[in-house]
């Protein structure tokens, strides 16, 4: 449950107590990113240019995308200088 | 190791102070430069914003849906011809309430260059103290990508198709920042998703600017779907744009304009318009016409940021 801690105001037709909504936009991804830790140095380029905003710190160490969300667009593979992301189509991973 | 890893982390992280307030899965394509944006925006400004918008891609996340939402900030839904006018509404309520927040007016291009142009020049006349954001995607993309006055030269959209009677839009794009600038607001910026430093440092100063009055910032950001072009190509979209000068980054406090980025030896337009399939159309003749209007922008803000330091201004506007 998420709470509307940041401003007090809510408007009449919504109900701040209600859980955020949030789509299973993982689904749509058809090409994953799989990272490679010995090539990641650790930049935060993956994870600043990320639209959703998915690129999660490892033990401060590498950057791991939270596939449950991931869209699948790319950026991230694209951004990376070490080209330390590659996009795996996502029928390989599926059993 | 960890602490070496750690001294290449990119400078851009410590401006992200505050919590992202949307949820994860939220309802824009894949590779969506507005979604970015909007995520952005609360974390380097603060989650105590009020934004005001109207109906346009922001408009389905931002309202929420029947009754629930997408995200944990405060929204304030308005018509197209009235945004401006709403935000000024908002914010004299929230000053003689005693309120201190951050109004921020954030709309399309088609709500700022066209429909809502009116009220968004009486706003920045009057100075109200608010932040007026632009995400440019250079048309009506939500309503089925129909053109706007900031639809660059040659472009095909569904009202300016490229065929045997029309071969994409006719006539150039206006410049929106460059005419807010010409109001001489305390603030006014360009920004794009490929400088997020620079981005961040804009929304900070616009921040700032709001105590003195109106701030502005014109946001270019790419449209996958509208555009056709590869998901992952967003942010390289917007580093051409600045490398051919196709969008330059600059800024203007009271009308003083300054460059905040210059590009040494910008590429040739072409650069840019390879990787879009809007422009897929153009001829060599359309390119050099889209070139020549770059290079006629671009030489109009280099002589008045030139021209701000010759001329001598009133005393009131120097630092």
């Amino acid at each position: 449950m998420s709470s509307n801690k940041y401003f007090k105001h809510e408007g009449p037709w919504s109900d701040s107590n209600d859980p955020l909504m949030c789509s299973d936009t993982g689904d749509w991804r058809t090409k994953r990113p799989v990272v490679d830790k010995d090539k990641c140095i650790f930049c935060g380029f993956c994870a600043i240019y990320c639209p959703i905003q998915v690129m999660e710190m490892v033990e401060e160490s590498c950057f791991s995308p939270d596939l449950d969300f991931c869209k699948g667009c790319g950026i991230c593979a694209k951004e990376c200088p070490k080209n330390a992301i590659s996009m795996m189509p996502e029928g390989d991973f599926k059993k | 190791m960890t602490q070496k890893k750690k001294d290449n982390l990119t400078k851009v992280m410590d401006y992200l102070k505050y919590e992202d307030p949307f949820s994860k899965g939220v309802a824009f394509c894949p590779g969506c430069g507005l979604e970015l944006l909007l995520r952005f925006i609360p974390q380097v400004m603060g989650n105590d914003i009020v934004i005001t918008g109207t109906p346009s891609c922001s408009a389905p996340v931002l309202l929420g849906q029947n009754n629930q939402s997408w995200h944990k900030l405060s929204y304030f839904g308005t018509l197209m011809t009235g945004a401006a006018a709403n935000a000024t509404g908002l914010a004299r309520y929230y000053r003689k309430a005693g309120i201190k927040n951050t109004v921020v007016c954030f709309n399309g291009d088609g709500t700022a260059a066209d429909i809502g142009f009116g009220n968004l020049s009486g706003a920045a006349e009057r100075n109200e103290p608010f932040i007026y954001i632009c995400y440019d995607n250079e048309g009506y993309m939500n309503t089925g990508i129909q053109k706007s006055g900031t639809t660059p030269f040659g472009a095909t959209t569904t009202t300016t198709p490229f065929g045997s009677a029309s071969k994409g839009k006719n006539l150039r794009r206006m410049n929106l920042a460059l005419k807010m600038a010409m109001h001489k607001i305390p603030y006014a910026a360009t920004a794009t998703l490929s400088d997020l430093d620079d981005l961040a440092k804009k929304l900070l100063k616009a921040k700032e600017a709001k105590k003195r009055g109106f701030a502005f910032l014109h946001v270019f950001a790419p449209c996958t779907t509208g555009w056709g072009f590869a998901p992952e190509n967003t942010i390289e979209i917007c580093r051409r744009a600045v490398k051919t000068n196709y969008f330059p980054l600059w800024e203007a406090e009271n009308g003083k304009i300054r460059m905040t980025k210059t590009v040494k030896k910008p590429k040739p337009v072409s650069t840019y318009t390879e990787l879009i399939k809007k422009f897929a159309h153009l001829s060599e003749e359309d390119l050099q016409i889209l070139q020549d209007d770059v290079d006629y922008e671009y030489c109009m803000l280099g002589g008045l940021s030139l021209l701000e330091g010759e001329c001598r201004l009133p005393a009131s506007l120097e630092d």
